[in-house]
């Protein structure tokens, strides 16, 4: 009887590691499934009132992390505010040199969209857990137009991605995940690169592949490349915002050929979203 | 565990508002930039209860409904909390609980052995990007809320699953029988 029941207890055990590798197998790769459709169309309503409810609680336990790094960012914000405020005399004049360079390009005045795309607005309903996988699940999806590879933005610059959608919802995979890859440019140097994350870090993203010769410089900001040659491009649309320069050593640069780069975006607490739906990319 | 209609309809209870409540409370606050996982503790209070069936089935269901709701491929999850329960319930089966400590250290030990297991199925994915010193921290922060949430958590979870459990069973039955007017 009890040796029944051990080889029962094994078959089973046997059968949930087997078919773990299986369903990796099977599912790896292939976008979202007819079944994680089904329970994503299911549970999306109930993580929409969950989220909903459970705001005033995590807006509570975040409050105390905040007041932890407010102290340590307020020194840092002084120092960066009378560079700022020297930078803002000369960034007035270049504002009004660009909203006329828009105009003559026919873009969009805000400048927030690029032209062509359709902002769908959507709030993050659900974060991975483990501090391998960086990426969110939203309220929008394929009913609202949200489609595979779509990029997605905030108020602050570039989040990621749509990685995967099914009819209420999608998985955005952000900028700081392991699998992300954004075609970059500095400005002013356009000295291009590769921004790559630096996985268990989302704030440092690493610019890569960068021209040792254009030597870059802390402060400077990055935006999306949005490159085009003939049928294939980026997924990105160019100019758009993604961070700022933190590290960039001279040794760093000629022997890595990478800078450091701090997102603009801050991908540990993103709420609301806009997916760039449509448009031409690149 | 006795399994009743009435248990698993709970445990199916649990597993659910777990995962839920993991999504969208837990992953979404941050205490010194770390956000704690409910999950590990959860399929190990499991496990410490049930034994190793209970644990790895649990463990195979959560990770299952999380790679569902994540849009994540499936299966990785899954193998990794499975072998947590798994190991959980082995502990219960082979050593007795004697202290209170038990649970949220092997809460905490077992979690930081999940996390690890989700990077190691990352790396036999693919994983081709630098890794920060900074998961060395997340890790350990982990394992400490881990600490912190195993003693509730277990303690609620005995309570829930009461009627289900062997050793209550057992206790109840050797309690004597109290006399009145004695």
């Amino acid at each position: 009887m009890y040796r029944k029941q051990v080889r029962r207890r094994r078959a089973v055990l046997a059968l949930l590691i087997v078919g773990s590798f299986v369903l990796l197998t099977i599912t790896y790769g292939s976008g979202s499934n007819g079944l994680q459709r089904g329970v994503s169309t299911i549970f999306s309503p109930i993580q929409s009132v969950a989220d909903g409810a459970l705001k005033p609680a995590r807006d509570m336990v975040n409050w105390f992390d905040q007041t932890f790094d407010a102290r340590g960012r307020n020194s840092r914000l002084e120092d960066e505010l009378q560079v700022a405020r020297k930078a803002a005399v000369g960034a007035d004049a270049a504002l009004a040199e660009n909203a006329q360079l828009r105009k003559l390009l026919g873009l969009d005045s805000s400048g927030a969209i690029p032209s062509g795309y359709e902002p769908v607005t959507a709030r993050v309903i659900a974060r991975s857990p483990t501090v391998w996988f960086s990426d969110v699940t939203i309220d929008a999806g394929s009913g609202d137009g949200v489609e595979v590879e779509d990029p997605v933005v905030n108020g602050d610059g570039l989040v990621g991605k749509v990685s995967a959608v099914t009819g209420g919802s999608a998985q955005v995979t952000l900028i700081a995940d392991h699998s992300s890859a954004v075609s970059a440019k500095v400005v002013p140097l356009a000295s291009q690169g590769l921004i790559r994350p630096n996985v268990g870090d989302p704030a440092d993203l690493i610019l890569d592949f960068i021209d040792s010769a254009k030597h870059i410089h802390k402060g400077q900001a990055v935006v999306t490349a949005g490159w085009r040659s003939g049928e294939i491009g980026s997924d990105f649309p160019p100019n758009i915002p993604i961070g700022e320069v933190t590290r960039a050593s001279i040794v760093e640069q000629e022997a890595s050929q990478q800078v450091h780069v701090r997102p603009y975006a801050d991908l540990r607490d993103l709420d609301l979203v806009q997916v760039l739906t449509g448009g031409s990319r690149g | 565990m006795i399994l009743t209609p009435k248990i698993l309809a709970r445990l199916v209870a649990i597993v659910l508002l777990g995962v839920v409540l993991q999504l969208s409370f837990f992953s979404r606050v941050a205490l010194f930039h770390v956000s704690p996982d409910l999950l590990p503790v959860l399929v190990v209070c499991l496990g410490l209860l049930g034994g190793t069936m209970t644990g790895a089935v649990s463990g195979f269901a959560v990770g299952f409904l999380l790679d569902c709701l994540l849009i994540e491929p499936l299966g990785g999850a899954s193998l990794v909390l499975l072998a947590t329960g798994y190991l959980a319930g082995l502990f219960r089966e082979r050593f007795e609980i004697h202290s209170p400590l038990v649970p949220p250290l092997l809460c905490m030990g077992l979690t930081v052995f999940a996390e690890l297991g989700f990077g190691a199925v990352e790396l036999m994915i693919g994983i081709d990007t630098s890794v920060s010193g900074l998961v060395v921290r997340d890790l350990l922060l982990k394992g400490v809320y881990a600490f912190l949430l195993g003693w509730p958590i277990y303690l609620g979870l005995r309570r829930v699953l009461r009627p289900a459990l062997i050793d209550e069973q057992a206790v109840r039955r050797t309690r004597r029988p109290t006399v009145l007017g004695a």
